[in-house]
């Protein structure tokens, strides 16, 4: 499959175009919703602790770049997960349509991954903050 | 004179439920009620964001403030699509909260990289 139709497949509309298959039932349809919503207010809290980060803390003794090593990296993974949850939202609901089982979710992957990156690099920063 | 065999009762009809079916009928109203009010902690989080914001640049947080009324109005379209039988979808709305997402981490990113940052405002 070319990049541009798969492009144009994320686009709202197609969705619900030419996904084949019917209506799924309306409670399965809302459930698929409320899971992305979930997802993208857990991407805001995301930004909103990297710029708390950034901007708010006072910054780390002897890691001059250790506020950005640790905020920039959490805000960049909020948009990831915002465009991930809306990707996986639409294979949710293509598979709702024709009856399939529901695909494999890659977004608790790429959260738990980050978030032990990020934790590995604040544990670094903290330690020669703190160490001689 | 041979008594006629009993009607069955008429059979559901087969596969899943078409769009005309009234959602309320299998579940009263409460996916729909769920989904709202997930709708309006979304709009708050939005709310919440630019206020947070609004400490570190101004300009940035209204940006991010105007954004929370049109998610909040963005759910409140679900009732009537639904009450008059149109399919739930909406892939639009979804699109748009991924697309506003993008763009408030990228007004975030800006404001952290070059942002004069308030240290120790937590200290």
């Amino acid at each position: 499959m070319s990049w541009s139709r798969r492009i144009a497949d994320l686009l709202p509309g197609s969705i619900t175009r030419d996904a084949g298959g019917t209506e799924p039932d309306p409670r399965f349809t809302f459930a698929n919703e409320r899971t992305f919503l979930a997802w993208s207010r857990t991407a805001l809290a995301l930004v909103v602790a990297g710029l708390g980060i950034v901007q708010l803390l006072p910054p780390f003794p002897r890691v001059p770049v250790g506020r950005h090593l640790l905020g920039i990296p959490l805000i960049v993974l909020g948009a990831v997960l915002a465009v991930a949850a809306y990707v996986e939202w639409g294979r949710s609901q293509r598979a709702l349509r024709r009856g399939e089982p529901l695909p494999q979710s890659i977004l608790p992957w790429i959260l738990a991954a980050t978030v032990t990156a990020i934790a590995v690099i604040a544990a670094i920063v903290v330690l020669v903050s703190t160490l001689r | 004179m041979t008594v006629p065999p009993p009607v069955p009762p008429p059979a559901p009809p087969p596969g899943p439920p078409r769009p005309g079916d009234d959602p309320e009928e299998r579940d009263p109203g409460l996916a729909r009620e769920r989904t709202s009010l997930a709708w309006t902690r979304t709009a708050l989080s939005f709310a919440a964001l630019g206020g947070a914001v609004l400490k570190v640049n101004v300009v940035t947080g209204l940006l991010i403030l105007a954004v929370a009324p049109v998610i909040w109005q963005a759910g409140r379209v679900t009732r009537g699509r639904s009450q008059a039988g149109l399919p739930v979808v909406g892939a639009a709305r979804l699109f748009l909260i991924a697309i506003s997402i993008v763009a408030v981490s990228l007004l975030c990113l800006a404001v952290a990289v070059f942002g004069r940052s308030a240290p120790g405002a937590l200290r």
